[in-house]
């Protein structure tokens, strides 16, 4: 394999990942942006290489959060439904052209950009799980677009557990980020089972992943969260911004040499 | 772990422990394979394909160890919940054999 770009992945996933920690988010969202636009790598290529991250990062993650936080019952009866939307997703993986998809994920990063302004507030009915039919509904969409674009797709189970659910705040990023890995496993086997994770992809964002969510947890960054999460909701309208160019057939950034 | 929440803090034990084993192991097996492969190619990337089978396999053997803790706790329903989620990522795998 070649090295430069095995390290170049390294550097990307570990990057993000340790960003993505610090906000409280899976770096997924940025990986297949990066690696389809400046790497000039295949959808399909850098989706498989995402899937594998955002498990890797979910699962390295997990073990602090099951310690009181994450609701281990709610999330097996939730990823009935996010699997059932893994596996409609790889059925239409196959289908749906290339430029769709860049605009399916342009749209999911201008909602994670306006997710990421709008604080999330703790309702005050806060107590019992409710709205479970609504909450399903949201969580087989959630699996559906993980499957398409391989990322977590923690835009849509946060919403899901905040609003329809009516969890507390820390309560529902716990248990959807231990959603996460089972979600993207049951799209990731099908893709790995077709031989379209590639190694020599896979394997060095793999990893950046793990060791860049390990750091980020360690690391505490001097910048208030105000504007921390302006700064990104920037970057993820710049990104969407280049989805939508290359949803048309236009990149900004010439062939890798 | 408080000993009067052991029913289910346990699980919340068992399931945070094989995470985090299991993601040293795959991502050595992962880090191994990649050096490996600098060096002398088609082996290390094996071993790195085999660390990404396990990461992809993680998430598939917590839902297992969840159904097994359900069936030894009598809870039938989370039983049939927890095996009905291992039946759709095994139908997955099984479909992109294909």
């Amino acid at each position: 394999m070649q090295i430069g770009l095995g390290l170049w992945l390294f550097a990307v996933a570990l990057g993000t990942s340790m960003l993505g920690g610090v906000l409280g988010m899976a770096s997924g969202i940025f990986i297949v942006p990066v690696l389809t636009m400046f790497g000039r790598i295949d959808m399909h290529t850098a989706v498989g290489a995402s899937l594998v991250s955002v498990i890797a990062c979910s699962c390295a993650s997990a073990a602090p959060f099951l310690k009181g936080l994450t609701n281990v019952r709610l999330a097996i009866l939730l990823e009935t439904a996010t699997t059932s939307g893994a596996l409609c997703g790889v059925f239409l993986a196959g289908w749906i052209p290339t430029q769709y998809l860049f605009l399916l994920f342009a749209l999911i990063l201008l909602l994670s950009a306006q997710q990421m302004l709008a604080r999330r507030k703790d309702k005050d009915d806060a107590s019992s799980v409710q709205r479970l039919p609504l909450g399903m509904t949201l969580m087989y969409g959630a699996g559906l677009i993980s499957a398409l674009l391989g990322i977590g797709s923690g835009v849509l189970k946060i919403p899901a557990l905040d609003t329809a659910l009516r969890l507390p705040i820390k309560v529902s990023s716990a248990t959807s980020n231990f959603m996460i890995g089972v979600t993207a496993a049951a799209s990731a086997a099908a893709y790995f089972a077709r031989g379209e994770i590639v190694t020599s992809v896979a394997a060095p964002v793999a990893l950046g992943s793990v060791v860049g969510a390990a750091l980020g947890a360690r690391i505490l960054i001097n910048v208030p969260a105000q504007r921390l999460r302006l700064m990104f909701s920037v970057i993820l309208v710049i990104l969407a911004a280049q989805m939508l160019l290359a949803a048309f057939g236009i990149n900004p950034f010439g062939p890798r040499s | 772990m408080k000993a009067e929440t052991a029913t289910s803090g346990q699980l919340e034990g068992l399931l945070g422990r094989l995470l985090h084993y299991g993601t040293l192991a795959a991502s050595g097996l992962v880090a191994l394979g990649l050096a490996l492969s600098v060096a002398s190619g088609p082996l290390g990337l094996g071993i790195a394909a085999a660390g990404i089978a396990l990461f992809i396999l993680l998430p598939a053997l917590r839902v297992t160890v969840m159904l097994g803790f359900f069936l030894r706790a009598g809870d039938y329903r989370y039983s049939a919940i927890a095996a009905l989620v291992l039946l759709i990522i095994s139908f997955s795998f099984f479909i992109g054999t294909r």
